[in-house]
């Protein structure tokens, strides 16, 4: 079979897509079709690539818009998911560009040094006996440690898209849960406090860096798991974690979330105000009344038991 | 054969999204399936609860499942959150028994009388329509012939996938199926598959406000005279905030939002009044069914 591969090549400043028509057989990857292009058909074609072997994390690009690793890909798998023999091959979103699906690391390794990103060993380590680490406590953060650094996460990240400079790359907040989770280091809430000034509560919550993690380490859940522990070490006193502390905090109240004054516990009664015309127009459409009383659920004695006793059973597991 | 479940209609169907719910029971009405809610549910935690306590929001999702349990019934829901967040603590508990019997501890402990079991499964009303085609069959009496309909699907009905897996969530196209069943064109724009902001609205306002307006403006450009979408939050951003997206992005745009069951239940037959469409605040008058 046939398929044609529109590939967006970018060299010294000009953009353009070229079609290659590349012979397919059963069982070939992104990757085999983009080095028979080069070594058949066009050897200008600039892909970077390694270990073959899903762990290098070096061929990571965009197939009709999705990013993939290149090497691990089918382009069967492909054909058959957008039922087409027309493929577009990008590189990775939301990195600079070098050279046709080459990109730039070098901006990401320099936010990533924005979280400190080494472990600062406890004063009890020292290079004699090293650091010590009980299995339980490995297992609290090794599957962060299976990033294989390949970009796939960041390549659709929603926020990213809109504006990277206040906000970070998924494998980044990776990397800091994997730190922060690791029983040798003796300062997490240094990790915590970067990355919250680094944007923590301004992630969408899209899945994307989740549904694109090719090690399906689960990106999105790191964050959750950072934003949890901003609240355990106060370091929780922005606008989204008094937001997300509203919503649970509603669940405890009432049983559900009292929407008329989420607004106001989120931001207080100050910015709150200054949404006054929101609030008009939403009361003009019906959509809210501010002298509705909340309704509390007939449960509530138990659920506020639940909410309790889980708090209690997870201290005790930490 | 009526189909029967036991309906999480999620917070803002009980507030300000409540034309969702008005539209959802007429819907469900025409549609031959009969929807039960589950009594004394509680808030599934809003995308935000795991991120405050994990365990309080798995134990509390897992009382609002065993209700449904108790009642012979599948679950329902019309939210994407609310889908998520229920079939994620379904799939943890349902996979770690170690982690079923803290929970069920838990309960049992603050005195809910019923344990997680994982006996009913849960589902959304879109993927209803999607499995049960034949259930619109007969009963569409008013195609949507003149509309060109832009499918917008959110993100939590397509990711994960390995908890949302209705699907192949990187090329969904089972609501464009949807659309088309229902008469009106199923029309591609560029922004269908960027996500609205909702959930940090207030922490990223502006960027929030920036991809509001950059996907109404798209479905506009591609032509569409309405954008649908089986998430009741996805409604809220794209149509309380259109406004703001048209400033943030310097465009004339002005699409109605509507909800997938409003869509379903036009096509139906049902009136606006029936279905609550007075309660948007965009670009109401520019829907022309008939």
């Amino acid at each position: 079979m046939d398929v044609k591969l529109r590939i967006h090549r970018f060299v010294e400043g000009k953009k353009w897509v070229q079609e290659y028509t590349v012979g397919v057989t059963t069982g070939m990857t992104v990757l085999e079709a983009l080095t028979a292009v080069k070594e058949k058909q066009d050897p200008t074609l600039s892909f970077t690539c390694s270990c073959r072997s899903s762990i290098c994390g070096a061929c990571a690009v965009r197939v009709n818009g999705n990013a993939e690793l290149a090497c691990e890909m089918l382009i069967e798998n492909l054909v058959k998911r957008y039922d087409t023999d027309v493929l577009t091959i990008q590189p990775l979103g939301n990195f600079k560009v070098i050279r046709d699906l080459i990109v730039d690391w070098d901006p990401k390794y320099a936010r990533l040094k924005k979280i400190k990103p080494t472990v600062n060993p406890k004063p009890d380590f020292n290079a004699e006996d090293g650091c010590r680490q009980s299995p339980a406590d490995f297992d609290k953060y090794k599957l962060y440690a299976g990033c294989i650094l390949c970009g796939s996460c960041v390549s659709e990240c929603n926020k990213n898209t809109l504006n990277q400079k206040d906000f970070l790359d998924p494998f980044i907040f990776v990397k800091a849960e994997k730190l922060v989770a690791d029983s040798r280091d003796r300062s997490p809430e240094e990790h915590l406090k970067a990355v919250v000034d680094a944007g923590l509560w301004r992630c969408f919550n899209c899945q994307e860096c989740t549904a694109k993690c090719p090690k399906g380490l689960d990106p999105a859940g790191a964050i959750e798991k950072l934003k949890a522990a901003t609240f355990r070490y106060n370091l929780a006193d922005n606008v989204g974690a008094r937001h997300a502390k509203a919503i649970y905090d509603d669940i405890s109240e009432s049983g559900t979330l009292d929407e008329t004054r989420l607004n106001i516990k989120s931001e207080g009664f100050l910015m709150a105000g200054l949404r006054a015309p929101m609030a008009l127009r939403l009361m003009h459409a019906g959509k809210m009344n501010p002298l509705d009383s909340h309704p509390v659920n007939p449960e509530i004695d138990t659920i506020r038991k639940i909410v309790k006793n889980a708090e209690s059973a997870a201290k005790e597991g930490e | 054969m009526t189909m029967k479940f036991a309906l999480f209609p999620g917070c803002v169907l009980d507030g300000a999204a409540a034309e969702a719910y008005t539209s959802l029971k007429k819907t469900c009405e025409k549609l031959d399936i009969e929807i039960t809610e589950i009594p004394n549910w509680t808030c599934c935690g809003a995308s935000h609860a795991q991120g405050i306590n994990d365990l309080a929001a798995l134990a509390v999702n897992a009382r609002n499942i065993s209700i449904a349990e108790n009642m012979g019934l599948d679950i329902m829901t019309v939210c994407n959150t609310c889908t998520l967040q229920l079939r994620t603590a379904k799939k943890r508990l349902d996979e770690n028994k170690a982690l079923r019997e803290k929970v069920n501890g838990i309960l049992k402990e603050s005195g809910h009388p019923y344990e997680y079991k994982g006996t009913s499964k849960i589902t959304h009303f879109l993927w209803v329509l999607d499995d049960h085609p034949e259930l619109l069959d007969g009963k569409i009496v008013r195609p949507l012939s003149s509309l060109k309909v832009a499918g917008y699907y959110g993100c939590h009905i397509l990711r994960p996938q390995d908890v949302m897996n209705h699907g192949d969530g990187k090329h969904p196209e089972y609501l464009e199926r949807l659309i088309r069943k229902l008469g009106a064109e199923a029309v591609w724009f560029s922004a269908s598959r960027k996500c609205c902001g909702f959930h940090a609205q207030l922490a990223a306002e502006h960027d929030v406000l920036t991809v509001t307006g950059q996907i109404v403006d798209s479905a506009d450009k591609a032509g569409a005279n309405a954008i649908v979408t089986p998430c009741p939050l996805c409604q809220m951003q794209l149509d309380m905030y259109e406004p703001e997206g048209r400033s943030a992005v310097k465009s004339q745009a002005e699409v109605p939002i509507l909800h997938l069951q409003q869509l379903v239940g036009f096509a139906l037959g049902l009136s606006r009044e029936e279905v609550g469409f007075n309660r948007h605040v965009s670009a109401q008058e520019k829907l022309k069914l008939d």
